[in-house]
């Protein structure tokens, strides 16, 4: 990675970045989610003001084999709208939480998206053609005068051009009480989950009026409530098996072969506190905030406050590994707690396959931390690098410069600080394309994406 | 009373905060229970902030309860071990304690913080203030306060069937740890109404009910009857040593928002309803 990288490691360029320029962020930009489709061919996001923004990346050019296609806007919806629940005067924010493609079936495509309380199912269309030839309609729409129609012809599908449209095909409500914080879609491609805060229901893509509450850790009296889910996925080969994390840092791993109510999980993923590191904020910093499976299921990644933990299916009681995000913030754990920081959710993805081993398992995680910085730890290598998004210093196809954060004594030349980190520049949400070496990293209201050199 | 109690702007309190939680992370001489208090001070504050809010975050809400718990909990075993006062001036058992009497009441600092202000790097200097500045809560203040924001949150009106009470001694309900919910403040008291009384969906909008002069409405009822027909369990008796000097609830006496809480009413009967009106109307 650091360095003239031979062999395997990447270099990562600077391509493309979309959104303002200007400072002054408007709140309903702020990205909340990034996700590649199945193909890598559509990149979509989601803002807080509920719209839905999908570029698609251009067809390679034989001639231009020093770079991989450019990613275009190729169409914008709005997805949710702010609503008023009466009944209990409240606000549902229309913000996306989180979007998830289902694999393309045919020309259309179909992703899910997701605000607090409703998950929808849209429908991507390209349109490139329309009938031509009406007998009764002129082409601008206008009746024709019935005694002019002499004879009578077919219409026949002449092109234009091309138009994407995006329709609501099934609308998911009224199934969650608290805010919804992930869907997966199983590997059956016809159901998936959804997770709120104290519950998991299970859905068919098909039916919209009812769905199956699989999960409930709300208890009899919610002053008992001590744990509270915080993230779900469907295991991508088993379509019986799925996970969720919780707040304390815990992952059950549930059968819904088993009983009907996942109360009880097969398996609970659980590291033991290191004593040295105790505080007061031990729990908080452990809350699990983002987990995801390896392609082929047989690990999986969580991401906490200050680390990466990836963890063998077969080993409950703790990680195979663990990688430290930004561990120069455990001494500054009051002030972030002070300033809300320690509950932002960062999330964390794996590589895509690589294109030359095929079935390789993925040996690259991905995660954001502060000051637009984000962070890659190689797990064959054991190295890793940071990398900051920022329009300054970005050319297209000069290297990344890596950065380097001191935390504390004597900084070096080109190091910065921990108190001069930009608490306010945080990076939550990274997707990387899932065949090749593109990434997608959202700052607070931009999109970066970056490439890897190809020599 | 500690100083002149100054109702501070919330801006000037964010300052005060972040300059003490920074010291926190920098100092070293700060002392252990002094570091322990202001979080604790902190989690304090952002429940109160949060309670205000129409939707409080549940998972944040959670995290920041559990933090105060394991506070609570040294704290306590601290004081039932060592009886004497290691810190003087911050004892957690002494009744001296200037309690927050809910949360409703924003947070007095006494003006000895504004000397904070001017001396954050000298460490000694920042201590002083600080000692002065933090408020000591007692035990059952923070109890309330954890369980007024749970509670709070399980006003939301929930679409699944409420899982029933354990109807009998057999199963006793777990009560956390900080049970000895004594309630000072009436308005707890009625919020623990609101949720007896959920089921007639009376408590679905609380902020409605707060403008109402709900105290008029319940203060007659003697709902001790009330509590035994629904097999619910006495009350726990608390643990908390304080509780002794506590003034004795006035208008609830067996129903404290613990066991009210407990009353989650899985089914109205009608039978039920004439029962509980009999009782009202006094028979």
């Amino acid at each position: 990675f650091l360095g003239a990288g031979g062999g395997n490691d990447i270099q990562w360029c600077f391509s493309q970045v979309k959104g303002a320029v200007d400072d002054d962020v408007a709140e309903a930009d702020i990205i909340s989610t990034v996700e590649f489709n199945h193909s890598g061919e559509l990149l979509a996001t989601g803002d807080k003001g509920g719209r839905v923004v999908i570029f698609q990346q251009e067809q390679e050019n034989k001639t231009q084999s020093h770079s991989r296609g450019e990613y275009n806007v190729y169409s914008t919806f709005q997805s949710h709208e702010p609503e008023f629940d009466y009944l209990k005067s409240l606000e549902i924010e229309e913000k996306i939480n989180k979007i998830r493609w289902l694999p393309q079936k045919n020309a259309a495509q179909f992703l899910l998206s997701t605000n607090d309380k409703t998950i929808k199912l849209w429908k991507i269309s390209e349109r490139d053609k329309r009938p031509e030839g009406y007998n009764l309609k002129e082409e601008d729409g206008r009746y024709r005068d019935p005694t002019t129609v002499t004879t009578l012809r077919v219409p026949v599908f002449r092109p234009m051009d091309l138009m994407v449209e995006a329709s609501p095909r099934r609308i998911f409500a009224n199934a969650h009480t608290y805010h919804i914080n992930s869907i997966s879609i199983n590997s059956d491609y016809e159901t998936y989950l959804s997770a709120d805060d104290l519950r998991i229901n299970l859905w068919h893509l098909e039916i919209t009026d009812r769905s199956f509450n699989i999960v409930d850790i709300k208890p009899a009296n919610m002053e008992e409530l001590t744990e509270v889910i915080t993230a779900a996925e469907f295991h991508p080969n088993s379509c019986s098996t799925f996970v969720y994390s919780s707040s304390k840092g815990t992952i059950r791993l549930c059968d819904m072969r088993e009983s009907a109510l996942c109360d009880r999980h097969s398996k609970l993923f659980e590291e033991p506190e290191d004593p040295s590191n105790r505080s007061f904020f031990s729990e908080i910093i452990s809350s699990i905030s983002d987990v995801k499976f390896s392609h082929s299921g047989r690990y999986m990644m969580t991401r906490d406050y200050l680390s990466v933990k990836i963890w063998d299916l077969n080993m409950e009681n703790r990680p195979v590994e663990t990688y430290q995000v930004h561990e120069y913030l455990r001494s500054k754990l009051c002030s972030l707690y002070e300033n809300d920081c320690i509950f932002d959710k960062f999330e964390c993805c794996w590589n895509g396959l690589d294109r030359q081993v095929e079935f390789s398992e993925l040996h690259i995680v991905m995660t954001g931390s502060y000051n637009n910085f984000f962070r890659m730890f190689d797990r064959n290598t054991k190295r890793d690098i940071t990398l900051e998004a920022s329009r300054e210093n970005n050319k297209p196809r000069t290297v990344l410069k890596p950065r380097k954060v001191c935390a504390s004594g004597k900084r070096k030349k080109d190091e910065i600080s921990v108190d001069s980190l930009d608490f306010n520049k945080k990076i939550l949400h990274t997707a990387w394309h899932p065949k090749e070496n593109i990434i997608a990293v959202a700052t607070t209201n931009n999109l970066y994406i970056f490439q890897d050199k190809m020599n | 009373m500690l100083g002149r109690g100054l109702k501070r702007k919330l801006s000037d309190y964010e300052e005060n905060m972040a300059g003490l939680s920074s010291a926190f992370d920098s100092s070293r001489s700060l002392s252990y229970p002094l570091k322990r208090q202001l979080v604790l001070n902190m989690c304090l504050t952002k429940l109160q902030t949060y309670k205000m809010l129409v939707e409080p975050n549940l998972h944040r809400s959670v995290l920041i309860a559990n933090t105060m718990r394991q506070i609570q909990e040294e704290m306590r075993q601290e004081s039932t071990q060592q009886p004497v006062n290691i810190c003087p001036g911050i004892a957690p058992s002494s009744p001296s304690y200037i309690g927050m009497e809910s949360l409703g009441i924003s947070l007095q600092l006494p003006s000895g913080v504004s000397q904070q202000e001017s001396n954050c790097c000298d460490l000694r200097s920042v201590e002083d203030p600080i000692e002065n500045s933090l408020l000591i809560v007692s035990d059952d203040d923070m109890s309330s306060a954890i369980s007024s924001i749970l509670k709070d949150l399980d006003f939301v009106e929930d679409i699944s069937p409420p899982t029933c009470l354990v109807p009998t001694g057999d199963d006793q309900p777990k009560f956390p740890e900080n049970t000895g919910l004594k309630l000072e403040d009436d308005r707890q008291d009625l919020k623990g109404a609101e949720c007896v009384f959920g089921s007639f969906e009376i408590s679905n909008s609380t902020s409605y009910l707060k403008d109402l002069a709900i105290d008029d409405i319940f203060e007659d009822i003697d709902t001790s009857m009330y509590d035994s027909d629904f097999c619910c369990p006495p009350l726990t008796p608390p643990r908390s040593p304080s509780l002794a000097t506590e003034e004795p609830l006035k208008t609830f006496p067996s129903c404290n928002s613990s066991s009210a809480g407990n009353i989650q009413i899985c089914r109205t009967d009608l039978s039920e309803l004439d029962h509980i009106m009999e009782i009202l109307v006094g028979s």
